[in-house]
């Protein structure tokens, strides 16, 4: 079926409004629970996971993509993609974000990710490649969903869209293919980013939430006492 | 009094007349400075003199063979590095000085060798360079760093001349670094660029301060306790893991164990009584490469003293029964095979004894069994 670009955008911006509005996940059992430690420590391997899953879809789909996407030196300037969200933030902004804030900037940039990355499945793309985005998007429904299940956890609101600012990503009327190409291609890097971002945002957050008994105890543990 | 003025006097004089013969002799305040490629030929012309004027070369005071001029001139080939120096050359009657020039020899540049990387992530990064071959003469570097369209200043280093240092600004970032360098001297010029992602060159420093200990009363355990580098400014949002690597000094296969936490570990499976040598590596948990591997720590694993290790020395090297080449000590019982298991106080101090000795004698008999 050959849709038209209007149509595809139309439709992507429905998938999105659709994403926004799941319900959050209920917040954890509070009799006897560890607290938030567990669920973050998860969540912190869902982005290992998602990176490690990332790289070989990435490899597919910049093969798929053609040069010079898939040239190790291609350092094109960051043109359009606009929209996308990005991890990179200045340093000290990044240590001294608290907790909260922290949580709400990984939660917001992976349901924006979520979105486009849905919307990448192209008439031409290989049945292959199309099994291949399918799965990176579940697990990556899957890392929302922790990512929300430690902000209930820390009885953090997860954050609601407001009216008009859904992610549409209107191409302008004559976007090219090279353009469309090298939208996926930064989709892909700021995808990229974000995981190794996220990586040590919940290196953070493991650090602040364990408990200074916690480790001591462990640390006499392993000296056989 | 009067001895000190007179003296005094002759070295003012002297001096004046030093500074006044010089300045009679010399044309040139300061000689031409020349450089010249090796192997090349160069012509060196007498100042202003006539080709067929009457001269005198000599370099750093040495007179040269008259074969080697061309008039005037003073005709090199095939230049060597012993070739610089300071040429003059006189008027042969009036020996004055007409023309003086410094010659070095020496290579344009080949393109540098450049390379970066974080030990000090997320603080920044440094570069460093060098040249594949040297020049011989005197050679200038200049080093530009480009994140996207942005200039970024890389501070030179205060003790090393061919490092400078980067500090990042922004973390995360998908936009890639580029980092040019560009090498001149007097007879060339050369320049390399180098581009990577910010994650890509994250490479600490080993970890330092690695020690490693016997475990009293564990013969085959090592304790390896060991420090996150110094230069990792941030462990704590940046953790680090570690890879460590050990083995006897006698054999060549490495052991490994990759520690995701903690600066400790006990090896359990160390062979008795055999020194070991003992690295560990560090990366960060997620992004980079290994570091180098760390100073050796050598330790061997605790064993038992042995007691009467004098006396039972001279061990015959087979023996067919474990008892009746031993000349037995006069304190010690010697185990015989049959009395293991037969309980009694006094054997078990013997038991522990006696294995050290009859492992001696009888390595490859059947007493292998008393070895524990």
């Amino acid at each position: 079926m050959d849709l038209r670009a209007g149509d595809s955008w139309g439709m992507l911006a429905c998938l999105c409004t659709v994403l926004w509005h799941l319900p959050a996940v209920p917040a954890l059992n509070r009799t006897g629970d560890p607290g938030p430690g567990p669920s973050i420590q998860k969540t912190y391997d869902l982005t290992r996971y998602l990176e490690h899953q990332l790289r070989s879809l990435a490899g597919t789909y910049l093969n798929y993509l053609g040069p010079p996407f898939n040239e190790p030196d291609f350092n094109p300037p960051r043109l359009g993609a606009e929209t996308l969200p990005r991890a990179t933030v200045n340093l000290d902004v990044w240590r001294s974000l608290n907790d909260k804030l922290r949580l709400t900037q990984n939660y917001e940039a992976y349901s924006h990710l979520l979105c486009y990355l849905r919307g990448l499945n192209r008439q031409a793309a290989t049945g292959e490649l199309r099994r291949s985005l399918a799965h990176f998007c579940t697990s990556l429904q899957g890392l929302l969903g922790s990512i929300a299940g430690v902000m209930a956890a820390l009885g953090y609101p997860l954050p609601q869209p407001l009216p008009g600012t859904e992610p549409t990503w209107a191409p302008g009327p004559a976007h090219s293919d090279f353009l469309q190409k090298m939208d996926d291609f930064w989709l892909l890097k700021e995808l990229q980013t974000w995981l190794w971002r996220s990586a040590k945002d919940f290196n953070r957050l493991k650090k602040k939430m364990q408990p200074p008994a916690a480790a001591v105890t462990l640390h006499l543990e392993a000296h056989g006492f | 009094m009067a001895a000190p003025v007179p003296w005094a006097c002759c070295a003012v004089l002297a001096a004046a007349a030093a500074v006044v013969y010089t300045q009679r002799h010399s044309s040139q305040e300061a000689p031409h400075v020349q450089y010249e490629r090796l192997g090349s030929d160069v012509t060196l012309p007498c100042g202003t003199a006539n080709w067929d004027a009457a001269v005198t070369w000599r370099v750093n005071g040495t007179d040269l063979a008259p074969d080697l001029l061309n008039g005037s001139q003073l005709v090199l080939r095939g230049l060597e590095l012993g070739h610089s120096g300071l040429y003059a050359c006189f008027h042969r009657d009036s020996w004055h000085l007409h023309h003086q020039v410094l010659l070095h020899v020496g290579l344009p540049p080949r393109e540098p060798v450049l390379s970066c990387r974080s030990n000090t992530y997320p603080k920044g990064f440094y570069c460093s360079w060098h040249l594949p071959a040297p020049t011989y003469i005197p050679n200038t570097f200049n080093v530009t760093v480009l994140h996207g369209s942005k200039i970024m200043v890389c501070e030179k280093d205060p003790a090393l001349k061919n490092r400078c240092h980067i500090r990042y600004m922004h973390l995360f970032s998908t936009i890639k670094y580029k980092v040019s360098i560009s090498v001149s001297n007097a007879l060339g010029h050369n320049a390399t660029a180098i581009t990577f992602d910010e994650f890509t060159i994250v490479k600490p420093d080993p970890p330092e301060n690695v020690v490693a200990r016997p475990v009293p009363s564990s013969p085959r355990r090592l304790e390896v306790t060991w420090q996150t580098p110094s230069t990792w400014p941030d462990p704590e949002s940046f953790p680090l893991k570690f890879f460590l690597r050990y083995r006897p000094l006698i054999l060549d296969q490495w052991q490994h164990v990759e520690l995701s936490d903690g600066t400790a570990h006990t090896i359990t499976d160390a062979y008795a009584g055999k020194e070991y040598i003992i690295q560990v590596a560090a990366k960060d948990n997620e992004i980079g490469t290994w570091s180098d591997w760390s100073v050796a720590a050598h330790a061997t694993p605790w064993t038992e003293e042995p007691r009467h290790l004098t006396t039972e020395a001279q061990a015959p090297e087979t023996t067919t029964s474990t008892t009746s080449s031993l000349a037995p000590p006069p304190t010690t019982k010697i185990c015989d095979p049959g009395e293991l298991g037969s309980g009694g106080g006094s054997s078990t101090p013997s038991l522990v004894r006696v294995p050290v000795t009859l492992a001696l004698a009888a390595a490859a008999t059947a007493a292998s069994s008393l070895l524990v």
